[in-house]
């Protein structure tokens, strides 16, 4: 038995260099997270922590576009886990959003939270070790592992302001519906190999894939996946959670977790979904786009408002999963949902970011009544959020309109085109809440109630500058983004 | 570096605009000279570049293209501009209007001015974009970002009720704009390229209800943005919250975006579907005439009052396009650039009156001739030259209006001409009021009569006011080329609808609507 077990060939394969390369971000940040603890517990190493934090996602970054530029795609653990210059952005991206996510939530927390922030970066670290995992994955139980490495450390971060009763509520809230989605997959994938004999995506036979046993277990796999990137009728958890975990780690779930889980249901759909279902997916991104969009209109606290939107958000990329089977161009969705997600890694990181650093200098939720008068007394901020405002409303010259412009075109070509005519509708929606912020923010006088900060944080406020830099170029000059894709 | 070229044109009011936005935010004076000297000399390139243009030939001209990006399934988007007759004309109003609208805002912008003038120097570049703009997406971009500026200039420097009317402008807009985002996108894949004077030449080949489709999705844009009778509502709202500055805007150079997107797009680009929508469109332009002339009538504001005067100007615009006729093609892109001038010039006047007594109630008015009598001058031509009185522009292009319609429909011809009388009802009896009568009101009798700058800034609109109503060719002439081409590919897929509905077993077409008198064929 054990000879079968443990293959040598197999042994080597996995001790090559060529699987050592294929996962080097993932390793990278697997030694990373190592250090960290490292650091916890030898008392010189602590001053290091945030060189480690950074330099690690430095290396784990370098190795991703290693892979994007040389252009290769290789499958190793017997074609379970992949890496080609796909997977290669998407780690970019998990790594732009852990990095904007961590640098906006320095200095974030209060003295008490902060003696743990150690802790915080080692588990922001492993979620990110997590995503990873989970966008090279063509295999339903490594995706598992790489869901469970993610799901945990969130659970705990969204928690994480262990004296305040909204934060500790969102960590047990997203807990119990996460636990529940997992048990899904698990559910889901378990009548999945029952039916086909695998759990790889490679080694199932198309034959069997239309199965009704399989089919069961499909719908189950895709409705937890749904309830990762929230999408209707799964979406319930995420106003409340957004709300109250912290605000570092909102922008951390808002814009990496969607985008792992994305990653994700590109290959599972392409493997899995039957053609029939393009119709069902279709209708579900819409209720999803309408669930965000109405529900974010009557919303005054922003971080709930900005949540909703992200439902919202989650359903116009699900339009270009809907619109994958039919379109004539290959890679087509993959391609344009890698540029919504940079685009919305950007946006919403920015957007976020920024309300993370008013919510950390007022130590209140950031309201629509707060941010009144903010373009007076600090110009530059409030540029930065009406940018992304408008970034994520889809105006052009901005990375969001470019990136709605991919995805509807993807639904256009496969045929979806009464679909994408609602779909935009549905969007103008959206554009009556982000023009509210704005609203706020310009013509309106300041608060009495609510004074705005006299001064803005140095860091943050250069890395909001960043960010509207990536979301103009996006926008204005996509061709070096563009060009790589291919 | 070529100085005189479009790309110069469109982006030096960005440009502008970033010098602007650097300026210490005390030096009002140093935005205002900036923004004023950019704006000048956009207005002198603009200017030379549509004289160096000749109108006799149908082709681009200036043409600068170069790729922008790549779309993933590998359609090239450029950035491509050019200036042809059907632009050359709202390119010089545009160019033109910007340096008088930034001379306005001295009297009525106090506050935020860096803000104002930076989103006044955008608005130009998104303005001039669209009328140059090649490439459908860079049309769209140019498009949807022309409104942003609006948005700010209404939301931030409006009146009371700003921010409904600025949202409900800004949706309204967005929206159109979105389901032609659709129509977009079906045409860059049909055509696996964005190059509008490419899928110019081959929209015309696909089949009629699909033209009838595409033409209704670019038809909502921009009949929400001209705007045509039923989608209306935003204007009046528009106008009577913006200052002064965005109403000459509005009304000189942003509603012009629809009806130049009319004719560009929707009659150009789907010649089939245009005549078969042509009764529709036509009798919604009479209905605008008509019913914008009502509401005018009724209206004690003379800002809202000039509102809804635009919207049945506009009408006159949209029937004499789609008349489809030599002299309704010319007559409409003609009252294209009279509205700009005439209705222009009424803001600007009612902004100057308002800058004295803070009041736009017309009763609150009355005999104020005699104590400024200059503005009662200029009030006047401004009047005139939009009831129409022969020897001022408004009459030319209301007459080619009238008569190409008149080829096409004789009951629309004298739906339209009771517009004109209304017209006139409605703008008398408001001067009236305002200047002439006994000086009642106390308030009125300490009123100054208009200063040199404002003078100036009012001088060249009325010269061209005049020089168009004397030798209207002269404009006309440089759209001449462009319009004879557009006349003769109507002319084709007129006759190959005829042909194909003649032939014996078809069905009538459906559109061949034979109410409201319309005359279809080769009726010219």
């Amino acid at each position: 038995m054990t000879e079968q077990l443990i293959r040598p060939e197999l042994m080597a394969e996995i001790f090559s260099e060529r699987t050592l390369l294929a996962t080097a971000p993932f390793v990278a940040l697997s030694v990373g997270i190592l250090l960290l603890i490292l650091a916890e517990v030898i008392p010189g190493m602590r001053a290091l922590r945030k060189l480690l934090f950074v330099g690690t996602i430095g290396v784990a970054g370098w190795y991703a576009w290693q892979t994007i530029a040389s252009g290769t795609e290789t499958f190793v653990f017997e074609k379970t886990y992949v890496a080609n210059s796909t997977t290669g952005w998407w780690t970019l991206l998990f790594l732009a959003s852990t990095l904007i996510a961590w640098i906006f939530g320095q200095r974030y927390y209060d003295k008490s939270e902060a003696l743990f922030e150690g802790e915080h970066d080692l588990l922001l670290m492993s979620a990110a070790s997590g995503m990873v995992l989970m966008a090279g994955s063509r295999d339903l139980l490594v995706f598992f592992v790489g869901l469970e490495l993610l799901s945990v450390p969130l659970y705990t971060l969204s928690a994480f302001r262990r004296s305040r009763r909204d934060s500790v509520e969102a960590g047990l809230k997203y807990f119990m519906l996460g636990a529940f989605a997992a048990a899904t997959y698990l559910f889901g994938a378990a009548l999945i190999y029952a039916g086909t004999g695998s759990l790889t995506f490679s080694s199932m036979h198309p034959a069997d894939i239309g199965a009704p046993l399989v089919l069961t277990g499909v719908a189950l796999v895709v409705s937890s996946l749904f309830f990762k990137v929230s999408v209707f009728p799964f979406h319930l958890w995420v106003p409340d959670v957004y709300q109250g975990a912290p605000a570092p780690v909102t922008t951390f779930m808002a814009t990496g977790t969607k985008a792992a889980a994305f990653a994700f249901l590109l290959p599972t759909a392409a493997a899995l979904m039957p053609a029939s279902a393009k119709p069902l997916v279709a209708v579900i991104a819409l209720m999803t786009i309408a669930a965000g969009n109405f529900g974010a209109l009557v919303q005054t606290d922003l971080k709930r408002m900005l949540a909703y939107s992200g439902v919202a958000h989650a359903g116009t990329m699900l339009l270009a999963i809907a619109g994958m089977q039919g379109d004539p161009e290959v890679g087509g969705a993959t391609r344009a949902l890698l540029f919504y997600m940079a685009a919305y890694v950007f946006t919403a990181g920015g957007a976020f970011g920024l309300l993370t650093m008013l919510e950390a200098q007022t130590g209140r939720a950031v309201t629509l009544d707060s941010i009144r008068g903010l373009a007076k007394k600090r110009p530059g901020i409030a540029a930065a959020l009406a940018v992304f405002m408008l970034s994520l409303g889809g105006i052009p010259a901005t990375g969001g309109f470019l990136g709605k412009y991919l995805v509807f075109s993807v639904a256009v070509r496969s045929g979806l085109v009464v679909v994408a005519v609602i779909g935009i509708a549905l969007s103008v929606v959206a554009l009556g809440y982000y023009l509210r912020v704005i609203i706020a923010l310009y013509m309106q006088p300041e608060s009495e109630k609510h004074p705005v900060p006299a001064t803005s944080r140095m860091t943050s406020s250069a890395l909001a500058f960043v960010c509207v830099a990536m979301v103009i170029a996006l926008g204005c000059v996509p061709a070096w983004f563009l060009d790589n894709l291919r | 570096m070529n100085f005189l070229s479009l790309t110069v044109l469109v982006f030096l009011p960005l440009v502008g605009a970033l010098l602007v936005a650097a300026t210490p935010s005390k030096a009002v004076g140093l935005q205002r000279g900036i923004t004023l000297l950019t704006m000048l000399a956009t207005g002198v390139i603009g200017i030379m570049l549509c004289l160096d243009f000749n109108g006799a030939s149908a082709a681009m001209q200036h043409v600068e293209s170069k790729p922008w990006f790549t779309l993933p399934g590998g359609i090239a988007v450029q950035y491509k501009l050019g200036l042809d007759g059907i632009s050359v004309l709202m390119v010089a109003l545009t160019a033109l209007l910007g340096p008088i609208v930034m001379l306005s805002t001295w009297g009525h912008i106090h506050e935020r001015v860096k803000e104002f003038n930076v989103w006044l120097l955008v608005m130009q570049t998104g303005m001039l974009g669209v009328f140059l703009a090649l490439d459908v997406v860079l049309f769209y971009t140019f498009w949807e970002v022309s409104l942003v500026p609006l948005y700010f200039i209404l939301g931030i420097w409006g009146g009371a009720n700003r921010l409904y009317a600025t949202i409900k402008f800004f949706l309204y807009t967005v929206f159109g704009s979105l389901v032609m985002l659709i129509a977009v996108i079906w045409l860059m894949y049909r055509f696996d390229s964005t190059d509008i004077e490419l899928i110019t030449n081959q929209a015309g080949n696909l089949p009629g209800n699909v033209q009838l489709w595409l033409f209704s999705a670019f038809a909502l844009a921009f009949a929400i943005k001209v705007p045509l009778m039923p989608f209306h509502t935003w204007l009046p709202d528009a106008h009577t919250e913006a200052p002064t500055s965005g109403s000459v805007i509005l009304a000189g150079v942003l509603l012009k975006m629809g009806t130049y997107g009319l004719l560009r797009f929707c009659i150009a680009m789907f010649p089939a579907a245009a005549i078969e929508a042509a009764p529709w469109m036509m009798a919604l332009g009479a209905l605008g005439i008509v019913y914008g002339a009502f509401l005018a009538m009724a209206q004690t504001d003379i800002k809202k009052l000039v509102a809804c005067s635009s919207v049945s100007h506009l009408g006159y615009v949209v029937l004499g396009l789609f008349a489809m006729t030599a002299a309704g093609l010319r007559g409409g892109v003609l009252q294209m650039v009279n509205h700009g001038l005439s209705t222009g010039l009424l803001f600007l006047l009612i902004g100057m009156i308002y800058e004295r007594r803070h009041t736009r109630a017309l009763d609150q008015y009355g005999g104020i001739a005699k104590v400024m009598p200059v503005f009662a001058l200029f009030f006047v031509i401004a009047v005139l030259s939009s009831v129409g009185l022969p020897g001022l522009n408004g009459f030319v292009g209301e007459y080619l209006v009238l008569l190409g319609t008149f080829e096409r429909s004789p009951a629309l011809a004298a739906i339209a001409v009771t517009g004109v009388v209304f017209g006139a009802v409605y703008l008398l009896m408001a001067t009236r009021k305002m200047l002439f009568g006994p000086l009642v009101n106390s308030k009125n009798k300490t009123l100054m009569d208009l200063g040199a700058r404002e003078i100036v800034l009012m001088l060249p609109i009325v010269a061209l006011i005049v020089w168009m109503g004397v030798a209207p060719n002269t404009f006309l002439a440089r759209s001449e080329g462009s319009l004879n081409a557009l006349t003769q590919r109507l002319d084709r897929a007129r006759s190959v609808r005829t042909a194909l509905y003649e032939s014996p077993g078809e069905h009538q077409p459906p559109g061949a609507v034979t109410g409201f008198g319309y005359v279809g064929g080769e009726g010219r």
